[in-house]
Parts: structure tokens; sequence; C-alpha cells
């Protein structure tokens, strides 16, 4: 803090724009093949696209509110080594409303097969009678609005005011961020915590667990950081953001290795409570995940989003090497669509993993879809915010 | 008291913070090994400065993490299904119940390595301790309020009481003056 004499010697840079055009279109024309692909799904096997579709979703949404929370973090805790790396943040975090666009086939077209709830009577089934008040179609959609709005204009309100400082450097954006991110923290938990709940516990409605908010926020916010470090390596591979030293990479690993152990915690927590207790409403979960060809990918979901990146990411050689550091992060990824994946397909196909090409084609569609936006957005403005007051603190981060 | 008393070594004092680093960095690349700051704050980059390199406390708190672990898989193991097994719970007395210990070997691990951590770094700065040469320096307890100090040791292969004396305040040195021990 009293080290902050050397000068930083940044200059403002942008994307290339050409560049960013390129990537964007690129990212658009693969988008393109998974949607044609993913239609000829929605036509013809409609059950399989829906469940693909929702999988693909998730990941991608969850991703993205996790560069939403690392943005509100920084703002939040008053943070100052995250502000050369806060730009892309808030990009991933800008990608938000623009998926929500994704979610109408699956509200419109196939709730009905994702959602068993949805086409059943009052009074057929007490229990869903006794969930109605939250479990109608008036209120669903109405919360899938205001996820949106609420998790995007936060998004974009810090987004704007970052950029709005970019241009005159004055303070007085670093407290109004500070203010909307106080704000945007419950927006986020509850917001997150009841999509998961909506569209994920909902695939059945008997089930509950009171750790499934934390449990997608606790994978969300380790891949979402995981992702941070790999767009910023491209970035530094590309020539820009040069001022980000192993230094960052340190603190960045730290919160990778933060999440990976809180993961763990919070997926253990959920599972031996459930276990333990042995009801069978709440059993039936990890019945269904525990059993047949899902119990390998279970296993191999423990083992790689725990067991393996835990003892690699101990270590600060690995936190500090680029190339380490991003090998683990392509894991965390990896592994966060594996767990996905693991949440969704099982209501579909009970008796056993049944991989589709539509898994595939989802996820290059919305992964592409949001990739696009991302690059339009990452060429749109400067690659770090370049007059925020203690951008010099943040390049001289010392941990 | 008139008898001799051994010299601890030479304290100085400087302007502020970053004067110390400065001053660090220039001890450092002189070769002194046996040398250490006093300051009312933790200071960034410090350990830099001074060329500390990397404290050896966390690896013996890993072994300390680890051997609490091994620990609490023994606890846990060793009655539960060689001593007594006894099925609990509809649970059966196997590894298959490992789930249900997760949090004795979790607790068991990090006991141990905050065990370590505490105690190593205890052992590490050499405490406790009751005295310390540098307190019979009377300017030394500025280091609490607004005092950047550096001392350097009798014992260090390079100390000379006139030389080094000289070099102290040639890098901006105030007020150095002979530790008595």
């Amino acid at each position: 803090m009293s080290h902050s004499t050397e000068s930083s010697n940044l200059t403002a840079e942008r994307f290339d724009p050409a560049r960013g055009r390129r990537l964007s279109i690129g990212s658009f024309g693969i988008a393109a093949v998974g949607f044609l692909v993913s239609a000829i799904g929605l036509l013809n096997n409609r059950e399989q696209f829906a469940f693909s579709w929702l999988f693909a979703f998730f990941a991608v949404f969850a991703i993205c509110v996790g560069g939403l929370f690392w943005t509100i973090l920084h703002h939040a805790t008053d943070s100052e080594w995250s502000v050369l790396l806060r730009r892309q943040m808030e990009n991933i975090a800008s990608v938000i409303p623009s998926l929500s666009v994704l979610f109408l086939p699956l509200l419109l077209l196939c709730a009905p097969i994702l959602w068993k709830w949805w086409d059943i009577a009052p009074g057929v089934d007490p229990l869903l009678d006794a969930k109605a008040p939250y479990l109608n179609h008036t209120f669903f959609t109405v919360r899938y609005v205001v996820f949106f709005l609420g998790l995007g204009g936060v998004a974009l309100v810090l987004r704007g005011r970052s950029m709005a400082q970019d241009e005159d450097g004055l303070a007085v954006h670093t407290f109004a961020m500070r203010k909307a991110a106080i704000i945007g923290l419950p927006v986020l938990g509850v917001g997150l915590t009841f999509a998961a709940v909506d569209w994920l516990m909902g695939l059945d409605y008997h089930w509950f667990s009171t750790m499934w908010g934390v449990y997608i926020f606790a994978g969300a916010a380790g891949s979402s950081m995981a992702l941070i470090v790999l767009v910023v390596t491209w970035l530094k591979s590309a020539g820009y953001l040069k001022a980000v030293n192993e230094e960052h990479y340190h603190t960045m690993g730290k919160f990778m290795f933060a999440f990976t152990v809180f993961w763990a915690y919070i997926g253990y927590s959920q599972y031996m409570l459930i276990w333990y207790a042995n009801i069978p409403e709440e059993t039936i979960y990890f019945k269904i995940r525990n059993t047949e060809s899902w119990n390998t990918l279970s296993t191999l979901l423990v083992a790689g989003r725990f067991f393996a990146p835990f003892p690699l990411l101990l270590f600060q050689g690995t936190k500090k090497k680029q190339r380490l550091i991003c090998l683990v992060a392509g894991l965390m990824i990896a592994m966060q669509l594996l767990d996905l994946y693991v949440i969704v397909l099982p209501s579909l196909h009970q008796t056993g993993a049944s991989p589709s090409i539509y898994d595939f084609s989802s996820l290059l569609a919305v992964a592409g879809f949001a990739a696009g936006i991302f690059f339009q957005k990452l060429s749109s403005t400067y690659t770090f915010p370049i007059k925020d007051p203690r951008l010099s603190g943040s390049v001289n981060l010392h941990n | 008291m008139s008898h001799p008393h051994k010299v601890y070594g030479l304290g100085a004092e400087f302007d502020s913070a970053g004067a110390l680093l400065a001053a660090a960095e220039k001890i450092r690349d002189q070769g002194f090994s046996r040398w250490d700051v006093h300051t009312p704050f933790p200071i960034h980059g410090m350990d830099k400065a001074m060329g500390l390199g990397k404290s050896w406390l966390s690896a013996g708190v890993f072994v300390g993490g680890f051997l609490g672990l091994i620990t609490g898989i023994c606890l846990v193991a060793i009655p539960s299904f060689v001593l007594y097994p006894m099925i609990v719970h509809g649970k059966p007395y196997d590894w298959r119940t490992f789930p249900a210990f997760f949090p004795i070997i979790f607790e068991l691990a990090v006991l141990f390595a905050a065990l370590t951590a505490v105690f190593g770094m205890f052992a590490l700065n050499q405490l406790p301790r009751f005295h310390h040469p540098v307190f019979n320096w009377d300017r030394f307890k500025r280091f609490s309020d607004d005092g950047f100090l550096l001392v350097i040791e009798a014992r260090d292969d390079k100390f000379s009481e006139s030389r080094t004396k000289a070099l102290l305040e040639q890098i901006g040195g105030r007020n150095v003056t002979l530790i008595q021990d």
C-alpha cells in the first residue's frame, strides 16, 4: 500500500475490432450449426432436445452469473487486486441479458416435458397442490422475467458505470458501483437460487434440497473464475493485458482453490444429509445418479471436480504458472459441464447415461451464441478499466 | 554497571516505510543475513526487499494436515471396521460408511494443520521469550508507533561496528545506535 510509488506505465488498449468481429462471426457461425441441429431435435425428438437444451442453457447461464458474482464481489468488498481484470468479469456478466432469449424455447415449447408439474391438474397430487402457490404457470413466467431483469440489470449497470469511468476517471463512479453491487448481492443470491430451484430442482417437483441454491452457486463461481483465468491468459497471449503478472494468477488461483473446496463441502453436505437420513423422497435423487452408468459419471465428477484440482491448487507453484493453472481451469469448466449434465439428464434417462447428438449441438448453440456476444462486448471497449482510480494498486499487486 | 556488555547489534531509524524498503534492499544486496526490520504495520513487498524467500511453515502445515488426515482415518476405521463391526443406523460397516466419517477426518486434518501452523510459527520465531536485546535500545519502542527501524545483529559475518555504522548512515539511517546485549 505504501509501495505504490512505481508509476503504472499502462497504455489504454482496445481489442482489435476487426479481430473481434471475426471471432464474433465465427462463434455465431458455430452457434448457427448448433441451432440447426437442435432445431431438428426439437421437431423429431422433443424430449431429448428439451433436456439437452436445459443442460447447455443452465451451464452457460451459471458461468455468466458467476462473472456477475466476481464483479459484485469486487465492488462490495472494495477490492483492489482485481481492477485490472474487472472488465473481463463485466464482459462475461454482460452476456446474461442475451441468454434470456435462449430460455424461450424451453418455456414456450418444452415446459410440460421438462417440468412434470406443468400439466398436472389441481386435486390429482396433494403434494403438488400444497406447492401450487409457487409452482404455477403465471408465477413461473413472472419469475423468469424477474431473474433476467434483476441479474441482467445489475450486470449492465455495473458495466455501464465502469465504461463511463473510462471517459472521465471520476471516483464518483466507484461509489455508485459499490452501491449497485451492495444492492446486487441479494439480487444475485436470490436470483440464482430460485433460478436453480425453478429450472433444475423443478425437474422432479417431489424432490427438494435446501442446499440446492448454494450448490449451484458454488459450481458457478468456481468455474467462472476458471473462465476468467482462461480469458485473461488468451488476451495476454494475444498481446493485451501485459500488466497481468504471476501475482494476479496467484490470487485467481486462490479463488479457484477456495471454490473447489467450497463446492466439495456443499456437495458433500447435501449428499451426506440425504444419505444418512435415508428418506425415500429425498434419496431418489442420488438413487438415480448413483446407479448404472450414472454412477461412473458421478464418481468422475467427484474425482475431477475435487480430488484432482485440490492437491494441484494446494501448491503456490501451480497457481503462479500460467500453463498449469490454465490446465486446472480447463478441467474445472469441463467438470462444471459434467456437473450440470449429471443434474439434468438423469431426469430423462433414469436407467443410465445415454449421450445424444443434441447434448452436443445444444452446447454448441448456447456456448457459441454466448461467445459471440462476449466477443462483441470485448471489442466494444477497453480491455481493462483504464481510468479506475486504483488501477496502479492492482498493477503493483503483492500477495 | 561498569563491566562491559556484549554488543547485540546496530539499530537505525528511517523516515518512512518507503525509505526503509529502499534501505532493506541495499542491506540485502550487501549480503547481510542476520538482520530484521521493525515497523508499526506490515509493508507490502518487504519480504522481497529483504530477500526472505518463502517460509518453510507451509510445508510443516501440509505435513501436519496430512498426519491429521491419517489419524482421523485410523480413529474411525479401526474401531468401526475392525474392533467393533456393528450395523449402526442401517449403514454397513465397511468403506461404504465413509461419508459418515468425513466430518471427523476433515476436522482432525484442520485441527492438526492449525496447531502445526501456530506452534510452527512459535518455533520459527523462537517464541516464547521474555526479553529481547533490541528492547535495550531506548528508541526501539517507537516501532509500534511511528518508527521504521532496521537492526543488524553483531552475529552476522559481515558485521563490523564501524563499517556497518557508516553503511547505515550512508543509506539514510538516523540515530544509528549500538545496542548492548
